[in-house]
């Protein structure tokens, strides 16, 4: 199967090699300017991930203010994988404006992200996220998926209730394995598939960063140009 | 010189937000960004030709005016040439897009950006449900 077909009629997910790595190592290092929280002359994300360990949730709260900042991460990100975006959607995009970077940090219960799909928050449904982590995944600390087969079982039960996102998903969360990936690959999704993190334990901070993206010929949603804006792949 | 916030019509391209919501988006924005707000201008509603506000500039000479979006631009080229005439020297702050700029360049980028927008379709989520929304990426496909 395609990816173009996994991604719409398979599990719904893909993991993928990430296409140009000087642009997403030089991404990471602009990440490590921008949030400026080691303290060490070299930066490096792993004094970075046991930095946050360290944080309170203002502080993290605050560091993450300061990646406002990265304006270009959206477009560094798109690409970094500029042949998967243009097999998914064509070259004509609508992008997130404000890409995210986000961190799951070991026993802080607050910044854990709960079992979702992305069609919560009004994207489109010809959207897809691209997710990649920042470093290795050595731990629980990234993210599951769960295949669109049983995403579709829960939703549509949910929808016969008049629910979303309701107990049967919450409850999910807990049996769940995140993906051990490694620096360098990135999982692609579409809105459907539940997703999340779990609790887990380790000494460092989990740092991975996203992006959302859709044709600019499909519909949007409830997301305009306050979350997307018009992208054009070189 | 000094910076304004603009109010306008509720109903804004795609989006519906009230007066007072506008000023709680810009007044957010211009404390996240450290503007200070001296001016307040309501705009009259159905227009968006942005006239008091040029109007005001003529007289208090703003330096700084935030708007919540792109979409509160005008859509005629009559006004746009107005706009364009009378405020380009102005730096334009577009809280909900979270961009700034200064001169004619910017703007029109920001108009066309609207224009791009306002000419996507767009689903009513108000008449439809998750199974026909996952319905329709299916038949309809992704690229």
């Amino acid at each position: 199967m395609d990816l173009y077909e996994e991604l719409v009629r398979g599990p719904g997910y893909a993991v993928c090699p990430i296409e140009n790595m000087r642009l997403f190592k030089k991404l990471r290092d602009s990440f490590l300017d921008k949030i400026n929280i080691s303290t060490e002359s070299k930066k490096n994300i792993n004094t970075a991930r046991s930095a946050i360990v360290k944080m309170s949730l203002a502080e993290i709260n605050s560091s993450r203010i300061n990646l406002l900042t990265f304006t270009n991460l959206s477009d560094m990100i798109i690409n970094s994988c500029p042949s998967l975006v243009e097999t998914l959607c064509g070259k004509e995009l609508f992008i997130q404006r404000r890409a995210h970077i986000i961190f799951n940090v070991p026993d802080k219960e607050l910044l854990r992200i709960w079992n979702h799909y992305e069609m919560i928050s009004g994207i489109s449904p010809f959207t897809y996220v691209l997710w990649a982590p920042l470093h290795d995944l050595d731990d629980d600390g990234g993210a599951y998926i769960i295949d669109q087969k049983e995403s579709l079982e829960v939703m549509k039960k949910e929808e016969a209730e008049g629910l979303v996102n309701g107990p049967t998903v919450l409850n999910m969360m807990e049996k769940q394995k995140p993906a051990r990936l490694k620096f360098g690959q990135l999982v692609v999704f579409n809105p459907f598939v539940l997703h999340g993190n779990v609790q887990f334990n380790s000494k460092f901070a989990r740092i991975a960063c996203n992006v959302r993206f859709q044709s600019y010929h499909k519909p949007l949603l409830q997301k305009n140009s306050d979350y997307l804006k018009y992208y054009r792949l070189p | 010189m000094s910076t304004a916030t603009i109010t306008t019509d509720i109903n804004i391209g795609p989006f519906k937000i009230p007066a007072n919501g506008q000023n709680m988006i810009m007044n957010n924005y211009a404390s996240r960004n450290n503007l200070v707000v001296e001016v307040i201008i309501p705009e009259p509603l159905m227009s968006n030709a942005l006239a008091t506000t040029q109007w005001l500039h003529k007289e208090k000479k703003l330096d700084k005016v935030i708007l919540c979006t792109i979409h509160q631009l005008p859509v005629k080229q009559d006004r746009i040439d107005k706009l364009l005439n009378n405020m380009e020297d102005v730096e334009f702050h577009f809280a909900l897009e979270g961009i700034s700029g200064t001169g004619r360049n910017f703007l029109l980028e920001c108009i066309k950006e609207a224009k791009m927008f306002m000419n996507a379709k767009t689903i009513d989520s108000t008449k439809t449900t998750w199974s026909k929304l996952f319905k329709m990426k299916q038949e309809i496909g992704t690229r």
